[in-house]
């Protein structure tokens, strides 16, 4: 997060921190795989 | 329709974010600590969540209650070379146990393709992964199988590796077939402590020979099983798959099914410990190299979190995938939910000769198992990441004396791993963690990214919303957050 300063009315320095929410996601429609070993595990769209 | 958003906090131990997740559609978002409380970020967040919130929760019930066996586990023996430590088969069965005849293989193919072909997608194979006890011990029995079945599966072989000889090698790599060695350290007097033949004689030059002949061939893979013995070397372990060009590892801890395996069994704390900092090495390998080495367990933990449908593995959900998504076939033809039950008979579903399948998909003794469900027992039921966890694994803590619903035996160890992956997340470097090709057949069905500007002495006074694509991750934005 980076941390600026910004000048009020008075002209003092305020500190100010600028950051953001982080929300994402994904789906696969593949439906019929999954399973608990990782050594089949090719693309499931194929 | 779903009731209100259920927010709990998961402190992930990062020095700027604090996540919220809605257990029950596994949703999240990673917030600056400082305007957590702020309403108006709030409102905002939550709006754009709600309009998916339906639809996330029908996924998750997808994932968890609609999909079909893919994969078989098939023993073609009971025998094994090696006598390792840990090792969930019971030793008279690996040291005295029988092979499946080549014809009575051939048959078990041929009914598992007519299985198949009756329940998956439309040009869908279904997956054989040869696994054991050491299945290379009955090598010309599951040669003849691949050679015969090789246009109907997707076929895999999970060996101790100490058989694989040039010939065996040339055969697998030219049929396709995937597959994965054992190796629990880069030096033989730590390996040896817990894989060895029965005489007690070390087999680690063998498997790193096997290594070697395998160098460049895409579809290998290397599993290193995490016991007391080997905990504080596995940075070495990482670099040594690294140099090795293994393209892709497992760092499993130990699965403590039996006595013998509860005798190696590290404390959580240990165990996450030593594990973050193996992750931290293969993501700093990536940046010195332009090399992944994904560690298949971890990774996918972390599309649990931002692609929970895209998960590959289904070990670290509720219901687990054993009976579900996948079975084992042991040499005499009975059928278990998973591996692990192997030996067990309060677990044997039916026979593959003997019963249809469908019938032995929902027998009592597979229904323990696919019906055991993180909402029905405590402290999972109210745990925020219960669909990052799913409580692994039921045949682990069904040996520890516990009812099946019941935690499983490394909580804090699966909630140190959760933390990790929003920590990779906050610091956009989880991608570093990841398969190359992992978003492949995925879309993006949620992206918010709010910007906040906070004068420190009176909260917030700026947040322009915005939703966009997330941004190319930048391996080069490294955490100042190993553990």
């Amino acid at each position: 997060m980076k941390t600026s300063g910004k000048r009020s009315g008075t002209g003092a320095k305020k500190a100010v921190k600028s950051g953001k929410v982080i929300a994402f996601r994904r789906t696969c429609e593949a439906k019929g795989t999954g399973l608990s070993h990782y050594i089949l595990m090719k693309p499931k769209s194929k | 329709m779903r009731s209100e958003p259920s927010w709990e906090t998961f402190a992930i131990g990062h020095e700027r974010y604090d996540c919220i997740v809605d257990p029950d559609t596994a949703f999240w978002a990673l917030e600056p600590r400082e305007t957590m409380h702020d309403e108006l970020r709030s409102v905002r967040m939550e709006r754009a969540y709600r309009r998916k919130a339906d639809e996330f929760a029908k996924e998750m019930d997808s994932l968890r209650f609609t999909r079909r066996p893919s994969a078989v586990y098939f023993n073609p023996t009971e025998r094994c070379n090696l006598n390792c430590t840990y090792c969930y088969i019971p030793e008279a069965m690996r040291r005295d146990g029988s092979h499946m005849s080549e014809q009575r293989l051939l048959d078990a193919l041929s009914r598992l393709k007519r299985y198949f072909s009756r329940t998956l997608p439309r040009g869908e194979r279904g997956q054989i992964i040869f696994h054991g006890a050491e299945p290379l011990l009955n090598r010309d029995a599951v040669s003849t199988g691949i050679s015969a079945f090789r246009n109907d599966f997707h076929f895999g072989i999970q060996t101790n590796a100490t058989l694989l000889d040039d010939r065996t090698v040339e055969f697998l790599v030219t049929h396709g077939v995937s597959i994965g060695l054992s190796l629990d350290s880069a030096s033989e007097s730590i390996g040896s402590r817990t894989r060895r033949t029965w005489s007690g004689r070390p087999v680690h030059e063998q498997v790193v020979s096997a290594m070697d002949k395998l160098r460049g061939y895409a579809h290998w893979s290397v599993i290193a099983t995490m016991a007391r013995g080997n905990m504080k070397r596995l940075i070495d372990l990482v670099e040594f798959f690294h140099a090795k060009e293994v393209p892709t590892c497992m760092l499993n801890v130990v699965r403590c099914t039996l006595d013998r395996s509860r005798r190696v069994k590290p404390s959580d704390a240990t165990a996450s410990r030593h594990y973050l900092a193996a992750l931290d090495r293969t993501f700093e390998l990536y940046r010195e190299t332009g090399r992944k080495l994904p560690v298949a367990n971890f990774a996918n933990i972390l599309l649990a979190i931002i692609a929970p449908s895209a998960r590959r593995l289904m070990c670290d959900i509720s219901p687990c995938g054993g009976g579900r998504c996948f079975f084992a076939l042991a040499p005499d033809g009975d059928l278990f939910p998973c591996s692990e039950f192997i030996g067990l008979d309060e677990f044997r579903g039916g026979n593959l000769f003997e019963d249809e399948m469908k019938d032995v998909l929902v027998s009592p003794a597979f229904r323990r198992v696919t019906e055991r469900r993180i909402e029905n027992f405590e402290p999972c039921r109210s745990c925020a990441i219960r669909h990052f966890c799913g409580a692994p694994c039921p045949a682990e803590v069904r040996s520890d004396g516990a009812a099946l619903n019941g935690r499983g035996a490394f909580c804090e160890f699966y909630k140190e791993q959760a933390r990790y992956a929003f920590r990779a997340i906050a610091d956009n470097r989880h991608e570093a963690y990841l398969w190359e090709d992992w978003a492949e057949g995925t879309r993006i069905t949620f992206a918010l990214l709010i910007r906040t500007r906070t004068r420190l002495d009176s909260g917030l006074i700026f947040s322009p919303g915005r939703v966009p694509r997330p941004r190319r991750p930048s391996i080069h934005s490294r955490s100042r957050h190993s553990s």
